[in-house]
This record gives structure tokens, C-alpha cells and sequence, in this order.
């Protein structure tokens, strides 16, 4: 018999059938996972029967031989509180702020039921999650935590108390490349050891592979396909999960066909960013130090990095809408003023496209005054009719209908609004454009489309793209060359395929490994 | 709209009454009739009967309503603009001047209120303006508090960066995406804050430093009512009721407002 086992599981929110006809199973020992875009209805699936969502669960529900289908609250509450471990996408969110780490720790052990655990046994569980120096740990706050720490505490908390089934909802997400790679392992190793049932949903495939045994990909509340892993990333039955699979970039798939890039067109020598310490204090972080890169005419270069690295802050500081303390930035080997002296000339050479689409568009304003945003400041000598002729063309480059002009932001997908942005970015012709991180909060469908659009548009206009990312498959995919970045510093630049078959640098190997 | 903002028509009903009531009673505020004094209610030409002195209640009613909503909505006003102003520089600018700038609030804040209110009087005798200077003092500080928190959150959103990347200068960053932006916000705070300001100057009035007679607002009158209250209690419980439905009223919909925006 199966640890956990659900058939023909239905959700219903406020009347709306949001899931419909579910069916799978979880082993001990074996992780299943359940794979879709946002909206698909996966989390609903893991999260109702545990009557953790506002839906309304049927269909049959076991876990090891309790049905849950027909339980109460109370039987539910003892179901996740006895047999279940729960691990969420953000690990500061999940983590109480207030209390230590030791204390939360203390609290998920007992929940079953068990003894108060003594302090040694306590630094025991966080040693088990490999987090460095345990018993300092256990009387720090969340916030004085790392990303990939909290969630090793989440996890550590997650599996206190024993529980026979872990369920993992986006556990990996909220991370970067490296981080995620350790992270999956760690739940591999202790699925291993302590025989849990795990049962995973993320939206990305890369993720999951080599890691989960079970797998079904989940479209629009319904199950698309099921099966052994393996089997399923080998041979998809359904074009949904070839798609889906074709969408996932791989650094095994075959090169991309890039054109050739021309002449020098951007140049950063010894760029340095500062900050001041906020507050009253003195002092100052070094968020960018001695930065130099290249980047040619219709050439695409990946800045990869951890998060923290400064990657951001170095792309910023290129598009003008950052601080820059030293160091110059050459253009066709004429220095760039700083940011407030560039001429309107200067200014639309080089324009930003954002990480989180929506953020990126003012919630007050229709897409038509979004777009031509631009054109009203830099180019001055335009009329409304041409600026309007200009958004229609725009537009058209990044695959929206017309009738966008008039939509406003809250009633875009992230895809679409990603789409706007770009149009945003490329209306006043620009030469270069830095992509900070602007695939990474896409479902991987809608994230390869966009990677397609940019790589559409570096060919027909011959723009130069600066893609700063975590994800060395996806930068594959676009650039030509690569510069990581680690602790403020670029570590290490070259060739797009040498970097990744013969990374130098300890933080390069993490991240094609990672990959 | 008639049940969903029962409380907004409420007063929307009373600030009509308030300003069209004086061109259709045939006495004004101040206005004397020797010949009815502390009439009771419904005796002759007197609807609400007239107060120790013979003027007619009603039309006092209408005309303190008057003078409290107008002292409120101008004070709520001066605040929305001197708190929008101050917030918004401070939390656009950030770092140093930001800290100095809110200290001067948190310092502000710190004084005895009433106190200033009180010695300011005192000094330079009473008057509606000072009335307003001591509101306004005070009512704006929350305003700018806010409105910093939300223009430093907004300051981070990529938007922003966008239109510093589209060229657009920093005063229309301001104009364009930032104040948009935060307009629902301030104008429920503005909604909390006319109510705040209502009480704060009928306590004013109350005490004898809020307008002078024969000018009247509904703090002054709950004075008058509270000394004759033995004789006549409808002076004190007509300007007293019409208070609090006007408090309860207006705070309803501003936290209504707020709930919705935040």
C-alpha cells in the first residue's frame, strides 16, 4: 500500500472547479512531483487535502491507511501535525521573525507529541540539514540568516518530529542556481535516510530532473501526463510536456545559431559601486569592485552570478539609473558622463528591462503611455500621432496585438507585461539593452518565448543585450560570451561554451554544475 | 451606493442641511428675539426652540456645523498638502536629509499640543487663524509619515527605475508615477483626519479658545448646552448628537477607505 494516495481529487473554490481529476501516488522513500505554470492548480493539489487552502477537497484521500477525505478539522490538524512535514517557497515568509531558531526548532518537534528535545539534540536536527555552525545558530532570528539557510532551518523544522510524508511546495524558487541544486540534494539525502514520502510541485523542470522518481505535469487543473520520470523527460506522450520540455533550457541541448558580432560598442574600466551604510553610521559596502567588461556591437553577454553578487548593481550602474563611484564607462571608446549629464542622446543608447514584469509597469497608467514613455523625453521632436505610430510598431516587435494600447497593467499576464516592458525598452531604438534577471520570474514556457522574442530582436535590429542572470542554461540560449560575477568582482569572462566545459573559477563550477 | 455608504450619505445629508438651512429659516445665528427667550422646542417660528439669550437653536445648529466642517476640511486640507509636501521630499531624498527631516517631526510630535494652542492664544488673542495654525501643527505629522513609508516603497519598484531610464526628469517622476501612485492612500488618511480635526476643535471651543461669538461652531455650542443643561438639555444633546454622528460617520468611511488602499 501506498503512503499517500489520492484518486479522482477534485478542489472547488467559492463554486469554481479549479482541479478536477487528480490521481497519484506517494511511496516511502520515493518522491513524486507535480510539475505546471502558475495557476495550474499543483500547490491546490498538495495543499487542500491538509485543509491548508480556502478550497474544498473530493475525491479519495489516504495517507498511511487515515482517510482525509471524509476527516474533520481536527482529524486534519492531527494529520499534518503528527504524519506531515510542510516545506514553502519563501523561507523568510515562513520562518516566525520573532522567535530564535532554536525556539521554532523546539516548537516543530513537539508537535507530535515528543519530549521538549534537549539542546544537543537540537544542534543534532540542524546538522543533519548541513548548516554551518549549529549551535550558534539556534539563538539567531530569521533575518540573520541567508536565503539558502532559512530554507535548510524550514527544512530542519519540517522533518522535527518525524513525519512520514514531506511535502514540498516550490521549495527551491525563491533561490539561486547553486543554492537550489544543494538544496534538492539535501531532501534526496534525507528522503534516503529516514524512508519519507515526498511529494514536490515546482514550475521548472531543470529543478525536479534527476531528483524526483514520480512525475506529473499539470496543465489547467487537469493531469496532462504521468509517470516515471525519466520515462516522461525521454518520451512526453503529450505535446503540452514536449513543449514544456523543449521550453527548459539544458546545457546539453544543441548551440544556438548566434550572428556575428561587430565592433566594440560598450567598455567598463575598473567600475567600482559604493554605498554608504544606512543610517547614521559610517562606513561603506563595496557592492562592485574594479568591474571591467566588453561588450561588442550585436553581441550578447551573460553576467551570472549568485544572488548578492552585484550583478544587478553593475547593470544598473551601465543603464545609468545607478550609482557608479569610480571607474569609467566607454561607449565606442568615448567616455559615458555620469548619469545626470548624459544628453538625450546618451540616455536612449541604453535602456533597463526589469525582473518582476508587473513592478515594472506603473498600475496607474495604460500601456500606450507606458510605452511611449520613452519617445516623450528623448525625443522631443516627435508628434502624439508619430509617438502613437512608434507604440503600434512596438508593439507589434514584441508579438501584442493593437488593442494592448489600451489596456492598463493589473490586466496583463506576467508574460504580456513582460512583452510591454520590452516594447518599453526598445521603442526610442536603443543599442543596447541590459535584461536584469528578465526571464527569471516567467513560468518556462513564457519564459523561453520571451528568450525566442530577444533573441528575434538582437537579430533584425543587431541590439546588443546584456543578460544578467543566476541561470547559466538560459543564458546559453542568447549570449555569446560570459562574465561571472562573485562577492562584487567579475571572476572570471571568456567564451559562452569554454566557461561552461572548462569553468576556472570555484564559483563558475558551482554554477554550471548548478545547471 | 445608498447602503453600501450609509454613513457617507449621513453626512453628505447634514453638510446640505447645514449650508441651505440658513437662507430658509427666517432668523439667523445670531440674531436675538426678545420675545421668545429659551423657548421650547416647536413654539412659533423656533423649530428647536431658542437658547438663555432668545436665538434661534436651529439656526445656530446650521451655522456651528458650518464653521466646525469648514475649520476641518480646510485643516484636513493644509495637512494633506504640508504632510504630502514634507513626506514626499523626505522619503524621495532619503539618507541624511530623510533622517533630519522626520526628526523634526518625531520633535513636533513631542510637544505638549495643547499647551502651544493654549499660550498662542493667550499671546495673540483669539482667532479662526490661530485656530487653524494650532490644527494644522499638529495634523500633519501623521500624513507625512505615511506618505514617506509609501514613497520610499515606491521609490524601489522597477517602474520608477524605468522611467529614470526613459529620461524622464526627477520632479516628473514625482508628478507622473509617484503621487498617482500614493493618492489613494493620502486621501483616506485625509478622510480619517477630518474627524480628528472636527474633535480637536470642538475641544478647542470647548475650552473657550476656538472661535469667537457671536461666531459658533458645534463645540461652542456643547459649552452653552453643558452651562444651561439643567434648564434646557435639548442644547446639549442636539450640537452633541450631531457630533458624534458626524465623528462616527466619517471615521467609518475612512477606515473603509484605508482598508482598501492598504
Amino acid at each position: 500500500m501506498s503512503l499517500y494516495e489520492i484518486g479522482n481529487l477534485a478542489v472547488d473554490i467559492a463554486g469554481t472547479r479549479l482541479v478536477e481529476d487528480v490521481s497519484l501516488t506517494v511511496e516511502p522513500g520515493l518522491c513524486t512531483a507535480i510539475i505546471g505554470a502558475s495557476g495550474s492548480g499543483k500547490s491546490l493539489t498538495c495543499l487542500t487535502p491538509f485543509g491548508l487552502t480556502p478550497g474544498i477537497a473530493t475525491g479519495s484521500i489516504r495517507l498511511d491507511g487515515i482517510d482525509l477525505a471524509g476527516a474533520d478539522a481536527d482529524q486534519l490538524r492531527d494529520a499534518r501535525r503528527r504524519h506531515t512535514g510542510f516545506i514553502f517557497q519563501q523561507p523568510l515568509t515562513a520562518l516566525t521573525p520573532h522567535l530564535t531558531v532554536g525556539a521554532q526548532l523546539q516548537e516543530a518537534t513537539m508537535q507530535a507529541g515528543s519530549a521538549r528535545p534537549s539542546r544537543s539534540e537540537l544542534v543534532q536536527k540542524l546538522e543533519r540539514v548541513g548548516l554551518s555552525r549549529p549551535d550558534e545558530r539556534l539563538d539567531q532570528f530569521p533575518h540573520r540568516l541567508s536565503g539558502g539557510e532559512r530554507q535548510r532551518v524550514m527544512i530542519a523544522a519540517a522533518i522535527a518530529h518525524s513525519p512520514k510524508l514531506l511535502i514540498a511546495d516550490e521549495p527551491t524558487s525563491a533561490l539561486d542556481a547553486s543554492l537550489r541544486a544543494e538544496i534538492m540534494d539535501l531532501l534526496d539525502q534525507l528522503r534516503v535516510e529516514q524512508g519519507l514520502g515526498m511529494l514536490l510541485v515546482s514550475h521548472d523542470l531543470a529543478s525536479i530532473e534527476g531528483h524526483a522518481d514520480q512525475l506529473l505535469v499539470m496543465d489547467k487543473g487537469r493531469v496532462v501526463e504521468t509517470g516515471p520520470t525519466a520515462d516522461v523527460i525521454a518520451n512526453p506522450a503529450e505535446d503540452y510536456t514536449r513543449r514544456l520540455i523543449s521550453a527548459t533550457p539544458r546545457l546539453d541541448e544543441p548551440s544556438p545559431k548566434l550572428a556575428g558580432p561587430g565592433d566594440e560598442l560598450l567598455e567598463t574600466r575598473d567600475l567600482g559601486v559604493e554605498f554608504n551604510r544606512p543610517g547614521w553610521r559610517r562606513g561603506i559596502i563595496l557592492a562592485v569592485a574594479n568591474a571591467a567588461i566588453m561588450i561588442r556591437q550585436g553581441e550578447s553577454l551573460a553576467l551570472v552570478g549568485g544572488s548578492g553578487s552585484g550583478k544587478s548593481t553593475l547593470g544598473r550602474a551601465i543603464a545609468g539609473i545607478g550609482p557608479v563611484t569610480r571607474g569609467k564607462i566607454l561607449w565606442r571608446g568615448g567616455a559615458l558622463p555620469e548619469r545626470r549629464q548624459r544628453t538625450l542622446e546618451m540616455r536612449r543608447l541604453i535602456q533597463p528591462v526589469f525582473q518582476d514584469p508587473v513592478a515594472s509597469l506603473d498600475p496607474q497608467w495604460q500601456v500606450l503611455d507606458i510605452v511611449t514613455e520613452p519617445l516623450r523625453n528623448l525625443r522631443p521632436d516627435l508628434t502624439r500621432t508619430e509617438r502613437e505610430d512608434l507604440a503600434r510598431q512596438a508593439l507589434s516587435d514584441v508579438d501584442l496585438a493593437k488593442d494592448f494600447l489600451t489596456r492598463m497593467p493589473a490586466s496583463l499576464s506576467g508574460g504580456q507585461a513582460q512583452r510591454v516592458a520590452i516594447a518599453r525598452a526598445i521603442i526610442a531604438a536603443p543599442q543596447l539593452l541590459v535584461l536584469d534577471e528578465a526571464t527569471s520570474a516567467l513560468d518556462p514556457l513564457v519564459g523561453a518565448e520571451i528568450l525566442k522574442l530577444l533573441h528575434r530582436l538582437q537579430e533584425e535590429n543587431g541590439l546588443s543585450l546584456l543578460f544578467i542572470t543566476h541561470d547559466i542554461a538560459a543564458a546559453r540560449r542568447l549570449c555569446h560570451r560570459i562574465a561571472v560575477m562573485d562577492d562584487g568582482r567579475i571572476v572570471e569572462t571568456g567564451d559562452l561554451q569554454e566557461v561552461i566545459d572548462n569553468p576556472r573559477h570555484a564559483a563558475t563550477q558551482r554554477l554550471v554544475a548548478a545547471s | 451606493m445608498l447602503t453600501r455608504h450609509f454613513p457617507l450619505v449621513i453626512v453628505l445629508v447634514i453638510v446640505a442641511l447645514a449650508l441651505s438651512l440658513p437662507w430658509l429659516l427666517s432668523w439667523t445665528y445670531d440674531q436675538i428675539d426678545w420675545d421668545a427667550v429659551r423657548a421650547p422646542a416647536f413654539s412659533g417660528s423656533h423649530i428647536f426652540g431658542t437658547d438663555e439669550i432668545g436665538r434661534d437653536r436651529l439656526a445656530r445648529l446650521a451655522a456651528g456645523t458650518q464653521i466646525t466642517l469648514m475649520v476641518a476640511i480646510a485643516a484636513a486640507l493644509v495637512s494633506l498638502i504640508v504632510g504630502i509636501a514634507w513626506g514626499a521630499t523626505a522619503g524621495w531624498i532619503g539618507g541624511r536629509v530623510d533622517e533630519a527631516m522626520m526628526r523634526i517631526v518625531d520633535g513636533l510630535y513631542a510637544l505638549p499640543f495643547m499647551f502651544i494652542v493654549i499660550l498662542l492664544m493667550v499671546v495673540f488673542g483669539r482667532s479662526i487663524l490661530l485656530v487653524f495654525v494650532g490644527i494644522g501643527l499638529v495634523e500633519w505629522l501623521t500624513m507625512a509619515r505615511v506618505v514617506r513609508g509609501q514613497v520610499m516603497t515606491l521609490k524601489q519598484r522597477p517602474f520608477i527605475l524605468a522611467a529614470e531610464a526613459a529620461g524622464t526628469p526627477p520632479i516628473m517622476i514625482m508628478v507622473r508615477h509617484i503621487l498617482p501612485n500614493i493618492a489613494g492612500v493620502a486621501l483616506a488618511y485625509l478622510m480619517l483626519t477630518v474627524p480628528q480635526v472636527v474633535m480637536v476643535e470642538s475641544f478647542l471651543s470647548f475650552l473657550g479658545l476656538g472661535v469667537q461669538e457671536p461666531l459658533t461652531s458645534l463645540g461652542i455650542l456643547v459649552k452653552e448646552g453643558a452651562d444651561d443643561m439643567d434648564m434646557t438639555p435639548l442644547g446639549l444633546l442636539l450640537p452633541g448628537g450631531l457630533l458624534v454622528v458626524i465623528l462616527v460617520c466619517l471615521t467609518i468611511e475612512g477606515e473603509r477607505l484605508r482598508d482598501r488602499f492598504s
